[in-house]
C-alpha cells in the first residue's frame, strides 16, 4: 500500500491552500452574507486549471487525476463551501456526465468550455416531490430533435451556468424512449432560471428552479443513448459522492482548525479552556473522525483512478464525511460558546454549510441503500 | 538572450516546527520543507524579466540529495531548467560553504549574465551568500534590490536599493548579482499545468566529484534552543543601590556570567 501523495499532489495541495488563503478566505463572509456568486474567484480558478482537473487536456481539463481534484474542493471548501460547490457541481456532476458519456463532438463543444472556466455547468436532474428521478420532465422528439417541457428543482450553479445537462423522460412509442439526458445551452429558447432560492448555507453558490417550456434542442444534444439517463444520472452522482465527500471534509478541517485555535486563546477559569479534559476529548473525536473520513474519501477518490469499481467506496466516503461535518461544526460552535452563534465567526457559517453535504447528491439513506446493496450482494 | 540564474535554497517550513516544553528543544521530526520565502521572490523577478525581455532561466540549488522533492516546486514556478548540486554532506552548510559551492559549479561551467538570490534564507538568515557568491565569482554585486531594470542596449541593469536610510539607485554591468527583498515583486502561484510541467524539465545533477574538495566550515554551532519569554515581574530603580539589585537578579539567572 502506498500512502504518500506524489510530488505533484503534495505541492497541488500547497498552492491551492495558498490561492485560498489569498483570494477565497478573505471574501467568504461576505460572499455567504450577501450571497454573492464569486464570479473573480472562479475566474482565477480557471485561470489555475482548476475546474476540469481531471480531464484530459485534449477537452481541456488539466490531465490531472481524480485524487487531485478532490484535495482541491478539500483545500476550497476549507476556506468557503460554496466555491468549493460551485466547482464540485461543475466539475464532478456536469463534466463527468458529458466525459463518460458525450460525443466526441459533444465533448469539444461542452465540455472543453467548462473544464477552461468559459462556462459553468448545472446538473438539473431533481424534480418537485421526485428527487432523483426525472418522471415528469418529458422530451417528446420531432425527427430533429427534442421538445423538452418540465420543472427542475434545486439545480444548483443553475442562475450563472452557460451550459446545463437536463434529465428528461422520452415517451417510448417505437423507439428507445425512457429516461434520458439532454445538454441545453442557457440561452436555448424555452429554458428559463428561476429566482435563487434564499439558503441556509453554500449561500454564494445560486440554486434555482430551471423551467422547461416547449425548450427545443437539436437530437445532437442528446447525451448518450434514449433509455440510459437512469444509468447517467447514476453514474454521475457515483464520482459526485467523492467530491461532496471532500466538500465535507474541507468543512470538518476548518471546523476543527478554528476549534483549535479558539480553545488556545479563550480563557475561563484561569486557563485557556483547551487545559480542560472536556474540550481536549472533542477536539480528539474531531481529529480522529476527520482522519477517518480523508482516508475514506482519498481512497475512493483512489479507487476511480486506478479504474476500479467505486460505488461502494464513495457512498461510504459521503455517508460518513457529510455526518462528521454536521458533527464538527456543531462542537465547533459549541466549543466557541455563545460567540459561535454570531455572524462574522467563521464557525457560525460552517454550521449553515455543512448541513447541505448531507443531502445534495444522496441522501444518508439513499447512500445506505447503495453500501447495503453492495454488501449484501 | 538574457541569461538568469536564479539561486534557491529548500528549507524547513518554520510553521511545522514544534518546541519541546520542558527543553526548549526544536522538534523537526513533523516538519515539512518549502522554497525559502525570498527566493521565491528572486525566481518570480526572474520570470519577470523573462516575461518582458525573453530571457532564458535556470534555478540552481546546493543541497543534500533527499532535497529533491525542491526541484518539481522551482520547476512549477517556471524556469526551464534547474541545476542540482548536491552531496550527502550538504546538509546544515555554512554561507561560505554554500558560496563557494555555487562558484565551483557555474565558474566557467554554467554561462550567466545575471544571477538573482533571495536577500536572505528562512531559516539561517545570514544573508551572505549572494555577496560571497559574487565575490567568488569576480562580478558585480548589489544587495537589498526592490526594482530591476534591465537596459538590453548597454548590457546592464539599473537596481533600486532599499536600504534604512532611504533608497539607493545603483547601475551595475552585466554579469552581475542581486540579492532581492520581498517587496520587489509577489510570487504568483503556480497553475496545475506549470506543476504537471515540471516533471519534464531537464534537471543537471552536479555531484561533490565534480567541484572538487568541500571548503572547511569555520563555525561550531553548541546549540539551538527555542527562544522563550517569561514575565518576572520584578522591578528595578535608578538609583545606585537599586543597581546592585538589578546586576545580583541578572546574576542569578545566569543571564550575566
Amino acid at each position: 500500500m502506498q500512502f504518500e501523495l506524489t510530488e505533484e499532489q503534495e505541492l497541488v495541495k500547497a498552492n491551492m491552500r495558498e490561492f485560498c488563503e489569498k483570494y477565497v478566505e478573505p471574501v467568504a463572509n461576505e460572499i455567504d452574507y450577501e450571497a454573492r456568486f464569486p464570479a473573480e474567484n472562479i475566474r482565477r480558478l480557471a485561470e489555475q486549471d482548476m475546474l476540469g482537473i481531471p480531464y484530459p487536456e485534449e477537452y481541456g481539463g488539466a490531465g490531472s487525476d481524480y485524487l487531485t481534484y478532490v484535495m482541491t474542493v478539500e483545500e476550497l471548501a476549507r476556506a468557503c463551501a460554496a466555491t468549493g460547490f460551485l466547482v464540485e457541481t461543475n466539475t464532478s456532476l456536469v463534466c463527468f456526465s458529458l466525459y463518460k458519456y458525450g460525443s466526441e463532438d459533444q465533448k469539444k463543444k461542452y465540455l472543453a468550455p467548462l473544464c477552461k472556466g468559459d462556462a459553468l455547468g448545472a446538473f438539473a436532474l431533481g424534480e418537485r416531490g421526485l428527487a432523483g428521478d426525472a418522471a415528469t420532465t418529458t422530451a417528446v422528439s420531432d425527427g430533429d430533435g427534442y421538445v423538452l417541457n418540465g420543472v427542475k428543482t434545486f439545480v444548483m450553479n443553475a442562475p450563472v451556468a452557460g451550459i446545463f445537462v437536463v434529465f428528461a423522460d422520452v415517451a417510448k412509442s417505437g423507439g428507445a424512449g425512457g429516461p434520458s439526458a439532454f445538454i441545453v445551452s442557457a440561452d436555448t429558447p424555452g429554458l428559463e432560471v428561476g429566482k435563487p432560492l434564499d439558503k441556509m448555507g453554500a449561500r454564494g453558490a445560486p440554486s434555482s428552479e430551471v423551467v422547461l417550456k416547449d425548450c427545443r434542442i437539436p437530437k445532437e444534444n442528446l447525451l448518450g443513448q434514449e433509455g440510459q439517463g437512469a444509468v447517467i444520472a447514476g453514474a454521475s452522482l457515483d464520482s459526485g459522492r467523492i467530491g461532496i465527500a471532500a466538500l465535507a471534509l474541507g468543512i470538518a478541517q476548518a471546523a476543527l482548525e478554528e476549534s483549535v485555535r479558539h480553545s488556545k486563546e479563550r480563557v475561563q477559569f484561569g486557563q485557556a479552556i483547551c487545559n480542560f479534559q472536556a474540550i481536549q476529548w472533542m477536539i480528539a473525536n474531531m481529529g480522529t473522525e476527520i482522519e477517518v473520513c480523508r482516508y475514506l474519501t482519498y481512497y475512493a477518490a483512489w479507487c476511480y483512478d486506478q479504474g476500479l469499481p467505486y460505488s461502494e467506496e464513495a457512498a461510504i466516503a459521503k455517508l460518513m464525511a457529510s455526518e462528521t461535518a454536521v458533527h464538527q461544526s456543531d462542537r465547533a460552535v459549541q466549543i466557541h460558546g455563545g460567540i459561535g452563534t454570531v455572524k462574522g465567526q467563521k464557525v457560525e457559517r460552517l454550521y449553515r454549510d455543512a448541513k447541505i453535504t448531507q443531502i445534495h447528491g444522496g441522501t444518508p439513506e439513499f447512500t445506505k441503500m447503495i453500501i447495503a446493496d453492495c454488501v449484501l450482494g | 538572450m538574457l541569461k538568469i540564474l536564479t539561486c534557491f535554497k529548500w528549507v524547513l517550513d518554520e510553521a511545522d516546527i514544534k518546541v519541546d516544553a520542558g527543553s526548549r528543544k526544536l522538534i523537526f521530526d513533523r516538519a515539512g520543507h518549502k522554497i525559502s520565502a525570498y527566493d521565491r521572490n528572486a525566481v518570480e523577478e526572474a520570470m519577470n524579466l523573462q516575461q518582458q525581455h525573453g530571457a532564458s532561466v535556470a534555478a540552481v540549488t546546493v543541497a543534500p540529495p533527499t532535497a529533491k522533492n525542491c526541484l518539481k516546486d522551482v520547476l512549477s514556478r517556471g524556469p526551464e531548467k534547474a541545476y542540482f548540486i548536491n552531496d550527502q554532506s550538504f546538509a546544515d552548510l555554512e554561507p561560505a560553504q554554500t558560496g563557494d559551492l555555487l562558484a565551483a559549479a557555474i565558474r566557467g561551467k554554467i554561462e550567466f549574465d545575471l544571477i538573482i538570490c533571495g536577500e536572505g534564507s528562512s531559516d539561517l538568515y545570514t544573508q551572505q551568500v549572494g555577496p560571497i557568491l559574487a565575490e567568488n565569482l569576480g562580478i558585480s554585486c548589489a544587495a537589498f534590490v526592490n526594482k530591476v531594470t534591465y537596459v538590453e542596449a548597454e548590457n546592464r541593469i539599473i537596481v533600486d536599493r532599499k536600504l534604512d536610510d532611504g533608497i539607493e539607485t545603483v547601475s551595475l554591468p552585466l554579469p552581475a548579482l542581486i540579492t532581492v527583498l520581498p517587496d520587489i515583486n509577489t510570487p504568483r502561484i503556480p497553475s496545475l499545468k506549470q506543476v504537471l510541467g515540471a516533471a519534464k524539465k531537464p534537471v543537471d545533477n552536479i555531484t561533490l566529484d565534480k567541484l572538487g574538495e568541500i571548503p572547511k566550515p569555520r563555525l561550531q554551532t553548541t546549540g539551538i534552543l527555542a527562544a522563550t519569554m517569561e514575565r518576572r515581574r520584578l522591578k528595578f530603580g535608578a538609583k545606585p543601590e537599586d543597581i546592585g539589585a538589578l546586576i545580583n537578579a541578572l546574576l542569578k539567572d545566569g543571564v550575566i556570567a
